[in-house]
């Protein structure tokens, strides 16, 4: 180790210190623990409260940046309806959501692990699935995706009516497994540690699995950066088609800074079968997946670098801005052609295009905190 | 919960408590926020307890790293601890003249934002690898290597004595 390297590291631990353990941090962090339970055990309370304030309050959270092309506010919109709330066996049956949707699966994100959840569709009844630190619910068949943090570079396709898991081999997976729409694929973004670079994974239910590397790097000193430039967080993400995967590109443009997200230039489609480019869609920003796109395909919901956006397909142009969406703890779904599911704060909320809730229905509590999968009921 | 798993617990914050406190104390940069950060992470970690297999330590620090980097966004406009303005080094002995860099060093790195902090306190205080580095940080090697490059970068900014140091480091090899 070199002088300046000595001398950083003592500066860190100059920083870490070595402070005393304050008397009473067990009790608090006691104390602690035991409110978060009671927060959560009534969440389904205060789900109802939000709920009726509501009905009062007026919608205000989309801001239209210029005439949008989606349906105008109806000025005599009808009241929000609010659905019963889940009881008690909710479990027992696939839990509809407004707009004709449901549950798949929950899971949670990161250690400490909570118990996932998944829909068995052959038996049209919920299973918990404990063993795994994540399971990720597909949006049809009979397939779960598990993660084990113990067996790190494999992922576990889950037969949900038996309980069998195959493991397969894929490498190290630098964010989460994204089911393909028919839930017979997964895309995998995966991390090449010789380049830094990134690779897709295409993982299917018989357990077959490709990889096809796409040069998402910044560059060295010696190289400028790679053609599918992507920084910061880089997900590959299923188009609605299926056979298409989209992923972010950052903006080489705009000076990255870490105080927010980095600027981006728009989608570039692959091809899942050959990775090859296919398309590049001009939405400056990080679309969640194939949901993300409206049916009729000319709308698609994006994290931007400033808020939650719908944005036109073919020319990039914000639509509207959703400023009070963060979609980092919530989903944004298109379930119909002028509907869209909101999954936040304990709530699945069915909206207008321009941001009118229609329904809601509370989920139960115990999903409170994990990851909320949902797919059209069929 | 059970008494034997308030045992358990308070056993092991007893004896994890003072290390576990040193990496929130080189995340935050001051006592309150480092004890608030760990608090919450253990409160976390006790509503678990019963579902931790194994070793408790390494779901504490993994809390402990994404509470204070992953909200990095929303924390933005109060990512860096103000300090004051760094001094000029004063002439001296060459123990004397890297103690006070090793100083400047220590209120820079809370200039830093959380992310290239948190970086530096992985690499340097915990002494995990990148690749380490980066599945605790849950992003890409690449994003590692890019942080830790701008932590220096910015280090040798704020601190120029450091930043001759390691000119003459480069020049030397």
């Amino acid at each position: 180790m070199n002088r300046p390297d000595e001398l950083l590291r003592k500066a860190v631990h100059d920083l870490a210190g070595t402070p005393q353990l304050p008397a009473d941090l067990v009790t608090h962090a006691i104390l602690g623990g035991r409110r978060i339970r009671r927060q959560r055990r009534a969440a389904t309370a205060l789900g109802a409260m939000v709920a009726v304030i509501a009905l009062a309050t007026p919608f205000i959270w989309l801001h239209p940046r210029s005439a949008p092309s989606v349906t105008a506010p109806d000025p005599t919109a009808a009241e929000l309806r609010v659905l019963p709330p889940p009881d008690d066996n909710w479990r027992d049956a696939p839990l509809e959501l407004p707009g004709g949707w449901v549950v798949t699966g929950a899971t949670s994100t990161g250690g400490p692990a909570s118990d996932g959840l998944v829909l068995d569709r052959s038996q049209n009844r919920y299973v918990k699935v404990d063993k795994y630190e994540e399971t990720w619910a597909a949006p049809r068949g009979r397939f779960a995706a598990v993660l084990d943090h113990d067996r790190p570079g494999d992922v576990g396709l889950l037969d949900v009516p038996t309980g069998k898991v195959r493991w397969v081999r894929t490498g190290q997976l630098t964010l989460n497994p994204e089911w393909s729409p028919d839930g017979t694929r997964l895309a995998l973004t995966l991390l090449d540690k010789e380049t830094g670079s990134s690779s897709l994974g295409v993982l299917s239910v018989d357990g077959s699995f490709q990889t096809f590397p796409v040069d998402t790097s910044s560059g060295w000193a010696n190289r400028g950066p790679g053609q599918y430039l992507c920084t910061d967080y880089c997900l590959f993400t299923w188009m609605p088609d299926g056979k298409q995967v989209a992923l972010q590109q950052t903006d080489p443009a705009v000076p990255r800074t870490e105080s927010k997200p980095h600027a981006r230039r728009g989608l570039q489609l692959f091809s899942a079968d050959t990775g090859k480019p296919t398309r590049f869609v001009p939405a400056r920003g990080d679309a969640a997946g194939p949901y993300s796109w409206s049916p009729n395909g000319r709308l698609v919901v994006i994290k931007g670098q400033e808020a939650t956006q719908l944005v036109e397909v073919d020319s990039g142009r914000v639509v509207r801005d959703l400023p009070t969406i963060d979609l980092n703890s919530a989903t944004l779904v298109w379930v119909a052609a002028e509907r869209l599911l909101l999954i936040s704060a304990g709530h699945a909320t069915l909206l207008d295009p321009t941001g009118h809730p229609l329904e809601r229905r509370d989920l139960p509590p115990e999903l409170t905190g994990l990851r909320i999968a949902v797919a059209p009921s069929a | 919960m059970t008494q034997r798993t308030e045992r358990e617990f308070t056993a092991f914050v007893n004896e994890r408590g003072t290390a576990l406190l040193r990496v929130a104390y080189a995340l935050t940069g001051d006592r309150h926020s480092a004890e608030d950060l760990l608090q919450s992470a253990l409160a976390k970690t006790y509503v678990s307890w019963s579902r931790i297999r194994g070793d408790a330590e390494p779901y504490v620090r993994r809390i402990l790293y994404h509470d204070q980097v992953s909200g990095w966004r929303r924390r933005a406009r109060r990512s860096e601890v103000p300090v004051a303005a760094l001094p000029d080094l004063a002439t001296g002995t060459d123990d004397d003249h890297e103690t006070a860099v090793r100083l400047l060093l220590r209120d820079a790195l809370l200039r830093l934002p959380p992310r290239q902090r948190a970086v530096l306190v992985l690499r340097y205080l915990e002494d995990l690898s990148v690749e380490q580095t980066a599945e605790l940080l849950d992003c890409r090697i690449g994003t590692v290597a890019s942080q830790a490059s701008r932590a220096l970068a910015k280090l040798r900014q704020l601190v120029p004595a450091f930043d001759d140091l390691v000119q003459r480091t480069e020049v030397h090899r």
